[in-house]
């Protein structure tokens, strides 16, 4: 199980960092045009730069969780992945956003797929953390 | 030591053949839950489309059917006209209650001029309108004023911007309820805004907006109370040449035939699966049982009855479809309500998430339907080793 879990973080941390380079609107060519010409990017490139800063401390933390059995070590990575967690869902809705349209490749596919990734990261790292708060010994 | 108690600590003894189980259930039910949740889902939105239109016949110029389906269920911008006269000739025919014209336009792609691209916008006359006016004024109590409008779901004015059509600020007053359909993302106005646009966009707009004189592009009618539909229908083809009256059960019947087709397909690879699943489910146990036939003769020999070597293997089964169903419906229930707009583009199909009430309702038919595959599945192998002698089930 706890190899599993630790599996499943370390998938979903891949996605995390890896989908929105593909699925953000700069990756489509689409830019913002300012008054002097000067192209900037959207605000979704943004997001999909922070989930990558949020994916590598992911990939440590199901990294860490292959190699250790120790139950105190395992409850602190599982703590780890809830807050990795909640901000991986937190960065396309609330903290940075993504474009307005609902038709944009950002609003249809990279934000919905982060949420779920994200979703699925602090569910596995919730039951982590309840197996190793009720195991009495050191996890299998 | 209890039934439930056996049937956990085979579950756990035997990870393997667990998550093998585990992971099966899950798929399959999640598979399942969006196939089911996806239809019923086009089902309701294409139901409320219709609905939202509200009218029991559509009057279009013959061969724009296809056009006007287009337009009111997938947004697409479209140009159809025919003489506003024939809205007259319409409301005279016995049987018609009203009959309220209605402009298709839309907005320019690509243009500096609009803040949205290729929009679907729907004019309407305010005097004779039972679509749009009478959900205005239950919602904020008056109809809509010259530049202002209502827009679909999806329909929202940037942060410190207007929206721009052809050049003119248009103020969004109210947004309509979710339908799944393209009136999501379109914007409804009054015939007097969609002239005043046309008036401004010859001087600020790329394109102008042509509206042809004293021509609108449909009209939607409402019967009186015990008129047949039929018979109006009829009625209205014979007095007016050069239109089609399209009666509600038939609106939207390609998009329908089409979509229908399409799921079908789907459902069918659904059905397929889940025989696939029983048949892979059943093999797994089969597998597992032979090797468990030592242990099973032991229990037996210890004092177990069959009835109850049977129960303790049919329960871990239920047990895993129960964990697989528990986990993979969920999931399925998030996936399919985060890449709804995905789904809608790339299946082509109009989808609006079902209620609460209907999403519990899967849910529990989901686990029950899940717990009795696997245990269907397992009864063969499990009643095969359950009648064997504990002394031959040993020697083996």
């Amino acid at each position: 199980m706890r190899i599993a879990i630790a599996a499943l973080i370390v998938v979903l941390a891949i996605g995390i960092g890896v989908l929105p380079q593909f699925t953000d609107c700069q990756s489509q060519g689409r830019q913002l045009t300012l008054e002097n010409g000067r192209q900037i990017p959207m605000k979704c490139h943004w997001t999909g730069q922070a989930e990558l800063a949020l994916a590598v401390p992911l990939l440590a933390v199901g990294a860490m969780m292959t190699g250790t059995r120790r139950r105190e070590t395992n409850r602190i990575l599982a703590a780890m992945g809830v807050i990795l967690g909640v901000f991986v869902m937190l960065l396309p809705t609330s903290l940075i956003g993504v474009c307005g349209s609902a038709e944009m490749i950002c609003n249809s596919t990279m934000k919905p797929a982060l949420l779920f990734m994200g979703a699925l990261v602090i569910a596995a790292s919730l039951v982590g953390l309840v197996r190793s708060e009720r195991a009495n010994y050191d996890l299998p | 030591m209890t039934l439930t108690r056996l049937a956990l600590n085979n579950i756990s003894a035997s990870a393997f053949r667990s998550w093998v189980i585990f992971l099966c259930v899950l798929v399959v039910a999640g598979f399942s839950l969006t196939i089911t949740v996806i239809t019923r889902g086009a089902e309701s939105s294409l139901e409320l489309a219709s609905r939202r239109l509200g009218a029991d016949i559509i009057v279009v110029p013959q061969g724009t059917e296809a056009a006007m389906e287009g337009a009111l269920l997938m947004g697409l911008p479209t140009r159809i006209w025919m003489p506003r006269d024939i809205v007259t000739q319409v409301a005279a025919i016995p049987g018609v209650e009203v009959a309220s014209p209605q402009m298709y336009l839309s907005t320019l792609s690509g243009a500096s001029c609009c803040s949205v691209d290729e929009m679907f916008l729907l004019a309407y006359e305010p005097e004779t309108d039972f679509t749009i006016q009478p959900w205005l004024i239950s919602t904020i109590g008056r109809g809509l004023n010259l530049g202002e409008v209502v827009g679909g779901t999806y329909v929202f004015t940037p942060e410190g911007e207007n929206i721009f059509i052809y050049g003119y600020i248009v103020t969004l007053i109210a947004n309509l309820e979710p339908t799944g359909s393209g009136l999501d993302q379109s914007m409804f106005m009054t015939f007097d805004s969609a002239y005043d646009v046309a008036r401004i966009s010859y001087s600020r707009a790329e394109e102008p907006l042509e509206i042809p004189p004293d021509s609108v592009s449909a009209a939607m009618v409402r019967l009186s109370p015990g008129a047949d539909l039929d018979q109006v229908a009829d009625a209205i083809t014979r007095a007016v040449p050069g239109v089609t009256a399209v009666k509600s059960p038939d609106l939207f019947l390609s998009y329908r035939q089409q979509t229908g087709s399409l799921l079908r397909g789907i459902t069918l690879v659904m059905a397929l699966t889940w025989v696939m699943a029983i048949v892979a489910v059943g093999l797994v146990f089969s597998i597992a049982l032979n090797e468990r036939r030592r242990e099973i003769g032991m229990l037996r020999a210890l004092g177990a009855t069959r009835s109850f070597v049977l129960r303790s293997l049919l329960a871990e089964a239920g047990a895993l479809g129960l964990l697989g169903a528990l986990v993979g419906i969920p999931v399925a229930l998030l996936g399919t309500f985060l890449f709804r707009n995905l789904l809608m583009s790339s299946l082509e199909v109009l989808f609006l998430f079902p209620s609460v009430t209907s999403i519990l309702v899967l849910f529990i038919v989901g686990l029950v339907l899940a717990v009795a595959t696997v245990t269907l599945a397992a009864f063969i192998p499990a009643y095969r080793v359950s009648r064997l002698d504990p002394a031959t089930a040993m020697r083996d």
